[in-house]
C-alpha cells in the first residue's frame, strides 16, 4: 500500500518503540515487553474472528459532539472506493464511511487488530485449492443516502467497477482482482470497454462467488479494501467522474461536504444499524477533517488542548521537537504504535549490477545523519531496519545479511568493499527537492556520507511536483531511488512479488513499486510457486525468499522501518493505532463531553 | 514621495543651518543634505549599524576561518551524529540546554550540526549581496526608462509606460513562484547542481528587479516631464547639446534627490523580500540565506528560542536600521522638512 501521500518519501515520518529487531545497539528505549510488542506489529495474520457479531459497545462511551482531524498532506487523493490505496484514504473510508467484504477490529487487549466479516456474513468460505470463494452478504444493510438495501448485486457491481485500470489508474485493484479474478487479466473495465461482460463474480441471492484464475488465499484481506464493497449500479450516480466527488455511505457515517484539499465533513448515516456491524460504531455526531493544515499549527493545537483542540486527533506525525515537549507534557495523549512500512534505497540493478558496490552503499549511508536531518525519532518513526518486509509479518525472523547493526553506518568498510570491486569513486546519482527543506539536508547528509564511505556522489535536483515523475521515470539519469512500501495485509505476498518481482522496466517503461529495477527469472518462479503453496507454510516461505534474495543478490538496502507519532485531544477516546495501517483506529473514537 | 526637483534646483540656501563663519553661497542641495544628516544622530547609529553588518557579511569567511567554524552541512568537519542528541536532535554541548560554547558562540543548528553564527554570517552576506544588487540593477533600470520615456514622449514614452503597467498588473510572488520550479527542471541533470545554485542565486536577483523597477520609472519620468519644459533645457536644446547630454548631464543631476531617497528605501525592502521567498521555498538552494534559517528555526522556537532569535533580530537590525537611514535621507533631501 502507498503512503499518505505520493510525496512522503523522504521526508514521511512514523513512530514506534522498538528497538531489537535483528539484534541493534538498542538506545535507551527498548524493554523486554516493547520488543515484543514490536514484533507484532501489523500482525493480524493469527488473529481471525469469523464469528464477530455487532452491535459493538463501548463500556463508558458516551455519544455526540464532532471530531476535527487536523492533517497536512492527508486527504489529498481521490476518495472513489474503487480507487483509494492511500493508507489514510483507506483508513477513513473503510473506517467511517463505506463497507466492504471484510473489516479489521480493534483489540484492546492485545493491541492488534482482528480480521471479521463486515458485509459478508463470514470471512468466506473456499474450494480446497483457494480458486473459488462464496461470500455471503448480509441483509439489512441501506444506503445512507436513500435508505434503500444494498443487495449482493451492488458489491458484485463495486468489485468488478475497480477493475478497470484506466479509469482508476492508482487503484489497487489491477494488482490483485485483476491479477488472481478468472478472467481479470483481459478485462478491460466497465468504463473502458462498456460492452465486455466480466464473468469472474457471480451473485446468486444473497450469496457471490469468485472464481479465480489462480489460488488466492488472501482473499478475505483483499476483502477489507473499500474497493470491495458495494457502489450503486445506477450509471448516474457511479459516474467516475462525479462519484469521488461524493461517493455513497454504508458505515456509520456519511459525507456531508468533502471540497478536494480542504475540508471534508461528515455527518452521522441514519439508515446504518449498529446490529449489523461487527465493529463500527457511531457515537460521535460526525467529523470534521481539515486538510492542508501547518505541522507546526497542528502540534500548537495538540499542545495547547484548550477549546476545540479537546476534540481535535491528527495522524500526522508530530514533529521531533513538539514531539518531546507533547511526551513531557501529556504523554497519555499520544498515540504510538507501529505501521508496517519500510523505506529503502533502492539501486538500479539494471545500472549498479555488482553486488560489492551495492553492499557498500549500504555500508556507506549515513542513517542517523539523514535519521537527524528529517526530524524523524529514531525507536519511534525510524527503526533499525533488516530485512525487506517489515515486523509483523508472520513467520517473519530476522535476518542480517551485513552484519551492519542498527542505524550505524562504516565508510572504512565500504571503502573496503569498493576497492575489492575495483570501483573507488563510484558516482551514484540519486535525487532530491530543492523546495522541500527537509530534502535537501537529507541530501547534504547523504553526500557527505557516501563522499567519506569512498563514493563520488552526484545529487540531482527536481521539486517536489516533479519528484514523482522523475523518479518513476525509466530511463532517468540516476542510479538510485529512495522508496518505502508498506504491506496491503500482513503477507509477504503484499512485499516480495511488488516489489522484487520483474517489470522488466526497458521495456514496460514502469518499475511498478519495483524501484531497484530487480529482475530474476528464478526469484520470480519461486514467488509463483509459493502462492500455489498451502496457506499454512507460505508465511515461511516468503521469509526464507526474502532472505534469500537479499543474501543472494542485495537489490537494495532497507533504511528504516516506520511507526507512528500522532496526538490526540484530552477529550478524544479510543484513538489507538490500527497497525495494519498507521492510522487512528476510527471505529472506536468516542468524544468524551 | 513629495520630493519636487524644481524646488531642489531652485530653492534658496537655507540660513539657518549654515554653521557660523562660513560662506553661504556655492554650496550644493546634495551638500546640504549630507551636513543635514551629519547632525542627524539617528542616522549615524544606523549607518553604523548598516556598516557593522556589511562589513559582517563581506569578512564572513575570514570571520569563519578565524572561529574556525561552517556554514553548510556539507562543509563541517566533524559527524552530526557525533554532536547531536540522537533522540532530540539538540546539540549536546551549548545552547539550548547547556551553557555557553565558546567553540561555537551562537550554539549548533539542531538536525544538522552546522555551526549558527557561521550560518548566520553568510545568510547576511547572500541576503545583502541580493538586495545591493537587486537595489541597483532595478535603480538603473528604472531611471534609464523614465528618462528617455519622460523626454521622449510620444510613441516611445507610450510604449515605456505600456510595459510599465503590465509589469505592475503582474502579481510578483506569482511570478517568483512560477519561475523556481522551472529553473530547477532546467538544471534536473546530474552535475549541474554547481550551476544551479548560482542561476538560482542570479534568477532571484532578477526576478527582484523585473518586478521592482517599475515605481522608480514612473517617479522619473513625472520629474522629466516638468523638468523639460524648463529654460535651462531647452537653452540646451537650442544650442543643439545631443539629447544624450541633455538626459545626463542636464536633467539626472536634478534627479539625484529622488533617485537616492528611492534606492535607500528599497534596500530593506529587498531585504526582506529575499528573507521571504527564501522562507518560502523558492529562493536558493546550497547557500546559506536568512529567510532559510529563520524557517528552519521556527519548529524549535519553545525548545530552542536562540536558534530563531539570532536570524530574526540580525534581519530586525538591519532592516530597521535601513528605513531609518532611508527616512533620514529623504528628510535631508527634502527642502520641505527644512526647519
Amino acid at each position: 500500500m502507498r503512503f499518505k501521500s505520493p510525496l512522503i518519501a523522504i521526508s514521511a515520518v512514523g513512530v514506534l518503540a522498538l528497538s531489537a529487531c535483528g539484534g541493534s545497539g538498542s538506545d535507551n528505549s527498548g524493554s523486554a515487553d516493547q520488543t515484543k510488542q514490536n514484533e507484532n506489529i501489523g500482525n493480524t495474520g493469527n488473529f481471525q474472528d469469523a464469528s464477530a457479531k455487532g452491535p459493538v459497545t463501548i463500556s463508558g462511551a458516551k455519544t455526540g459532539g464532532i471530531v476535527t482531524v487536523l492533517t497536512l498532506t492527508g486527504v489529498q487523493t481521490t476518495i472513489d472506493p474503487s480507487e483509494v490505496y492511500y493508507v489514510d484514504t483507506s483508513s477513513i473510508l473503510s473506517g467511517l464511511v463505506t463497507r466492504s467484504l471484510t473489516q479489521y477490529k480493534y483489540d484492546p487487549s492485545t493491541k492488534q487488530m482482528i480480521l471479521v466479516p463486515d458485509l459478508a456474513t463470514d470471512l468466506g468460505t473456499h474450494n480446497d485449492n483457494y480458486t473459488q470463494w462464496k461470500f455471503t452478504i448480509r441483509p439489512g444493510v441501506k444506503w445512507g443516502e436513500n435508505g434503500k438495501p444494498v443487495t449482493a448485486q451492488d458489491v458484485a457491481f463495486g468489485m468488478t467497477r475497480c477493475m478497470d485500470a484506466a479509469t482508476f489508474p492508482t487503484g489497487a485493484c489491477p494488482y490483485y482482482s485483476n491479477a488472481y479474478f478468472k478472467g481479470g487479466s483481459k478485462y478491460k473495465g466497465m468504463y473502458t470497454d462498456p460492452g465486455s461482460k466480466f464473468n469472474g463474480i457471480k451473485v446468486n441471492g444473497q450469496t457471490i462467488t469468485i472464481n479465480m484464475a489462480k489460488p488466492f488465499p488472501d482473499m478475505p484481506y483483499w476483502g477489507t479494501f473499500p474497493a470491495n464493497g458495494p457502489v450503486p449500479s445506477d450509471k448516474t450516480v457511479s459516474d467516475p467522474k462525479n462519484y469521488k466527488k461524493h461517493p455513497w455511505s454504508t458505515g456509520p457515517y456519511m459525507i456531508k461536504s468533502f471540497n478536494q484539499s480542504k475540508e471534508l465533513v461528515l455527518k452521522k448515516n441514519p439508515y446504518w444499524e449498529a446490529s449489523t456491524d461487527p465493529a463500527r460504531t457511531q457515537y460521535p455526531d460526525g467529523y470534521d477533517f481539515k486538510l492542508q493544515q501547518q505541522s507546526e499549527k497542528i502540534d500548537q493545537i495538540m499542545l495547547a488542548d484548550t477549546g476545540t483542540g479537546q476534540t481535535s486527533l491528527t495522524y500526522d506525525d508530530l514533529l521531533a521537537p513538539d514531539f518531546q515537549q507533547m511526551k513531557q507534557k501529556a504523554p497519555d495523549r499520544l498515540t504510538l504504535g507501529g505501521s508496517p512500512c519500510t523505506y529503502y534505497w533502492a539501486p538500479d540493478n539494471r545500472k549498479i549490477t555488482n553486488k560489492k558496490v551495492r553492499e557498500a552503499l549500504s555500508w556507506a549511508y549515513p542513517y542517523k545523519n539523514v535519521i537527524l536531518a528529517g526530524g524523524l525519532i529514531p525507536n519511534v518513526n525510524a527503526i533499525p531496519a533488516t530485512n525487506l518486509m517489515p515486523p509483523g509479518l508472520p513467520g517473519r525472523t530476522a535476518y542480517n545479511v551485513t552484519g551492519r547493526q542498527g542505524f550505524n553506518s562504516d565508510p572504512a568498510k565500504a571503502k573496503a568493499l569498493l576497492k575489492s570491486a575495483n570501483a573507488m569513486g563510484y558516482e551514484i546519482k540519486f535525487l532530491f527537492r530543492t523546495d522541500d527543506p527537509i530534502s535537501v539536508k537529507g541530501k547534504d547528509a547523504i553526500v557527505k556520507g557516501l563522499t567519506e564511505g569512498g563514493f563520488k556522489a552526484t545529487p540531482v535536483p527536481t521539486t517536489t511536483a516533479n519528484y514523482p515523475a522523475a523518479r518513476d521515470n525509466t530511463s532517468e539519469d540516476i542510479n538510485v531511488r529512495s522508496a518505502g512500501w508498506c504491506s496491503d495485509w500482513p503477507s509477504g505476498s503484499t512485499w516480495l512479488p511488488t516489489v522484487l518481482g520483474s517489470t522488466d522496466p526497458d521495456k514496460s517503461h514502469s518499475f511498478g513499486a519495483n524501484f531497484s529495477a530487480f529482475g530474476n527469472k528464478a526469484a520470480d518462479n519461486q514467488m509463483n510457486a509459493i502462492q500455489t503453496m498451502p496457506l499454512e507454510k507460505q508465511a515461511d516461505a516468503w521469509n526464507a525468499l526474502d532472505k534469500q534474495i537479499a543474501t543472494k543478490y542485495f537489490p537494495l538496502f532497507t533504511t528504516y522501518y516506520t511507526g507512528i507519532a500522532q496526538a490526540h485531544g484530552s477529550k478524544i477516546m479510543g484513538d489507538n493505532d490500527d497497525n495494519t495501517l498507521g492510522m487512528p483506529t476510527w471505529k472506536d473514537i468516542w468524544v468524551n463531553q | 514621495m513629495g520630493i519636487s526637483a524644481t524646488e531642489l534646483a531652485e530653492a534658496p540656501v537655507g540660513a539657518a543651518e549654515a554653521p557660523e563663519g562660513k560662506k553661504l553661497a556655492g554650496r550644493s542641495p546634495t551638500q546640504i543634505a549630507l551636513l543635514r544628516l551629519r547632525q542627524d544622530k539617528l542616522a549615524l547609529a544606523c549607518f553604523m549599524i548598516v556598516v557593522l553588518l556589511i562589513l559582517c557579511g563581506i569578512f564572513a569567511p575570514v570571520i569563519c576561518n578565524l572561529l574556525n567554524i561552517y556554514p553548510t552541512a556539507a562543509t563541517i568537519p566533524y559527524d552530526p551524529s557525533q554532536v547531536l542528541d540522537f533522540n532530540t536532535g539538540l546539540p549536546l554541548q551549548g545552547p539550548p540546554n547547556h551553557g555557553f560554547w565558546a567553540q561555537h558562540p551562537l550554539g549548533l543548528a539542531p538536525q544538522t550540526a552546522v555551526d549558527n553564527l557561521a550560518r548566520l554570517l553568510y545568510g547576511l552576506r547572500t541576503s545583502l549581496f541580493v538586495a545591493t544588487a537587486a537595489t541597483v540593477f532595478s535603480t538603473l533600470f528604472g531611471v534609464v526608462l523614465g528618462l528617455v520615456a519622460g523626454f521622449s514622449r510620444g510613441w516611445m514614452d507610450r510604449i515605456i509606460m505600456f510595459v510599465t503597467d503590465l509589469f505592475l498588473s503582474f502579481p510578483f510572488i506569482l511570478g517568483a513562484l512560477a519561475m523556481s520550479p522551472i529553473i530547477v527542471s532546467h538544471f534536473a541533470k546530474p552535475g549541474q547542481l554547481g550551476i544551479l545554485s548560482k542561476v538560482q542565486l542570479f534568477s532571484l536577483i532578477g526576478i527582484l528587479v523585473i518586478f521592482t523597477w517599475m515605481p522608480l520609472c514612473r517617479l522619473i519620468r513625472g520629474q522629466v516631464l516638468s523638468l523639460r519644459e524648463r529654460e535651462f533645457v531647452q537653452a540646451a536644446q537650442v544650442m543643439g547639446v545631443p539629447t544624450r547630454r541633455i538626459l545626463f548631464k542636464e536633467l539626472l543631476p536634478n534627479l539625484v534627490a529622488p533617485i537616492v531617497v528611492a534606492t535607500s528605501l528599497s534596500l530593506p525592502a529587498f531585504v526582506t523580500a529575499e528573507a521571504g521567498l527564501s522562507y518560502l521555498g523558492i529562493g536558493i538552494t546550497g547557500i546559506p540565506t536568512l529567510g532559510q534559517t529563520i524557517f528552519d528555526a521556527q519548529n524549535w522556537w519553545e525548545v530552542y528560542p536562540l536558534y530563531l532569535w539570532a536570524p530574526v533580530l540580525t534581519i530586525c537590525a538591519l532592516v530597521l536600521a535601513l528605513n531609518l537611514l532611508g527616512d533620514s535621507i529623504r528628510d535631508a533631501f527634502d527642502p520641505r522638512t527644512r526647519r
